[in-house]
């Protein structure tokens, strides 16, 4: 069985990693934080995945989410020292846990029985826990290769037929998901100018008027100009007012 | 004069139970007892009376009496206040407020029959004996009243601010058990195999914090320990953390004997590890910058701030709350938590006076 440790604490990786070899697994590799995990776990193809949940960068359970939407995912399962809240999600979502330090008897029958949890399932801690925050990093695919990008990076999204186009300042990436979601999962992030398109508030540069009369949005640090439906004008007016 | 009261914990610590009746003794009750008797004076001589007298002596004469009655009254308060306290509540108000009236009626009795035997006419004349005692007996009722809730009232007050310190103590400790605790053991499991040595100190470490934490509210530490706790502290974080948890000290100028209240920093600098150095990849530094500034104690903690979407959840500021409120408790309005927080930095500065030694601290 090939393992994969995630943790940010060099100790306890170390101390996992023992115990993995006792129980007879097989550790290919280790991460430091949630998204070195995704990206190892896209790499690597482990059997199980050892993550803990407080990490910086990228949480476990965000880390979780993105892993079980792989192709062929992983076993998870999760590991932590202390937190009520998670530990609470974790019971009433049947979801498989370890508590730090961790047992190797324990650990053995965790291996035995590891499930696959699907996002769907790990979504539901993130709400029972109350910390159902916005992701930190999208992922996308280019050319079959995982890439994750930081939601703090992205300039805009635009929406074609049935993708969504990130831009960010690094070029573009492609993502299966609805612009309406992320419309209302990142509501504090970015801002609606029109039925296709949202902007990162922080990006906003100003408002201009085209010659045929119509008003474009400027986007700092990029020569891009996107059109705002009169729809949306009279909120983003008020926005770019108060910045 | 309250904040006076307030900012000395350590004598009321000596009453288990917090008591209705103040200390009549104390040189701040008495002065307050002075000061109510005096303004008594005052509306006797304002309202409409005898003008036939010049006002400086009839001030004089009834300052002396009232003074000298208020404080009888409080004298025997102060020497009855242990038996008092030991009645039910409703007898020792009904016996304190009895024991004022009597002292009034005996002085009043007394003053009276001394000034007709040398007829110095301070009072009034002789057929007026009854109406000069009651009339005096009636002012005590009515003010004693006053003075005895206005005590009640006070002590209730003062109850109520030290109850809340100690529950901001007990969060305070309680923050540092569960997450800590387990990191802590985890840590330690993980080195026995390899590095017993190192293990033996971790657990001598968190030992000694956990004896500071499960400690009392009453206990008073001083500087020099609260530093070395922080220390142990960060001896364990930075075994779990590695390279990403860096500390530079500067504290050889503070006083170490002076006292302080037990768990001053150590939750403030467990906030700095918590919410500025876990969250960032590489880690980043913890400073402790300490120094004298005019007879105060400045102890500045500092340490990198993540940007916003990195940030841990939860728990905001609770650390820095209560810190706050007990720093306020502790020492009045001469000491204060000073908070600065920059887009990539935040710093925290625990200002106290410089108890210990106030006069050597001024002219360093």
């Amino acid at each position: 069985m090939k393992a994969l440790i995630v943790d940010d604490e060099p100790l306890a990786r170390e101390r996992l990693s023992a115990l993995l070899r006792d129980a007879g697994a097989d550790v290919i590799g280790e991460a430091s934080d949630g998204r070195a995990a995704v990206e190892t776990v896209a790499k690597l193809h482990p059997d199980v995945v050892l993550l803990d949940i407080r990490m910086p960068v990228m949480d476990g359970l965000e880390a979780a989410r993105h892993i079980a939407n792989l192709e062929s995912p992983p076993a998870i399962i999760f590991c932590t020292a202390y937190d009520e809240h998670a530990l609470a999600a974790f019971e009433a979502s049947a979801i498989d846990y370890l508590v730090k330090p961790v047992r190797l008897e324990r650990l053995r029958t965790a291996l035995e029985r590891a499930h696959r949890f699907g996002a769907a399932a790990v979504q539901k801690v993130e709400q029972a826990s109350g910390e159902h925050r916005a992701r930190s990093h999208l992922c996308a695919r280019v050319r079959g290769n995982l890439v994750l990008v930081p939601v703090g990076d992205i300039h805009y999204l635009l929406a074609e037929d049935k993708y969504v186009v990130v831009h960010t300042s690094k070029g573009e990436v492609l993502i299966e998901e609805a612009l309406k979601t992320l419309e209302s999962e990142f509501s504090e992030r970015f801002v609606r100018i029109h039925r296709n398109c949202l902007v990162a508030r922080d990006r906003l540069a100003g408002l201009l008027r085209g010659p045929d009369g119509s008003i474009h949005v400027k986007i700092e640090g990029t020569d891009a100009s996107l059109e705002v439906s009169r729809r949306n004008l009279p909120a983003l007016r008020k926005l770019v007012r108060t910045l | 004069m309250i904040a006076n009261v307030t900012s000395n914990p350590k004598r009321d610590g000596v009453v288990l139970q917090p008591s209705w009746l103040p200390d009549f003794c104390s040189a701040q009750v008495l002065f307050a007892v002075m000061i109510v008797a005096e303004l008594l004076v005052f509306i006797i001589l304002i309202a409409p009376s005898d003008e036939t007298r010049p006002l400086i002596p009839r001030l004089t004469t009834a300052s002396l009496f009232v003074q000298w009655l208020a404080l009888v009254s409080a004298v025997c308060l102060c020497k009855l206040r242990p038996r008092l306290e030991r009645l039910a509540p409703w007898a020792g108000v009904v016996v304190a407020y009895a024991l004022m009236l009597l002292v009034t009626v005996l002085g009043s009795e007394l003053v009276f029959a001394i000034d007709a035997q040398l007829d110095l006419g301070l009072t009034l004349p002789a057929q007026f004996q009854s109406r000069f005692v009651w009339r005096n007996a009636a002012l005590c009722a009515l003010i004693g009243a006053a003075l005895l809730r206005y005590f009640y009232v006070f002590a209730q007050w003062r109850a109520r601010v030290r109850a809340e310190a100690k529950a901001r103590f007990e969060a305070l400790q309680a923050r540092i058990r569960p997450h800590f605790l387990f990191n802590s053991m985890n840590t330690i499991a993980s080195l026995i195999p390899q590095r017993p040595q190192e293990a033996e100190r971790a657990i001598e470490d968190l030992a000694d914090l956990f004896r500071a934490a499960l400690g009392n509210d009453e206990a008073q530490s001083t500087l020099g320990e609260e530093l070395d706790l922080v220390r142990r502290y960060l001896d364990i974080e930075k075994l779990r953390l590695g390279d990403r948890l860096r500390v530079a000290w500067n504290v050889d100028a503070l006083p170490a004997s002076m006292h302080v209240p037990a768990l001053l920093l150590q939750p403030l600098v467990e906030n700095s590890v918590y919410h500025g150095i876990q969250p960032l990849p590489e880690g980043g530094t913890v400073s402790i910058d300490g120094r004298l500034e005019n007879g105060r104690v400045e102890i500045a903690i500092r340490n990198p701030r993540p940007p916003e979407n990195a940030r841990m959840v939860g728990r905001h500021g609770m650390a820095l709350v209560n810190t706050r409120a007990r720093i306020e408790y502790h020492f009045g309005r001469r000491g204060e938590l000073e908070i600065d927080a920059g887009p990539d930095y935040f710093a925290c500065t625990v200002k106290v006076p410089d108890e210990s030694r106030p006069d050597e601290s001024v002219t360093r």
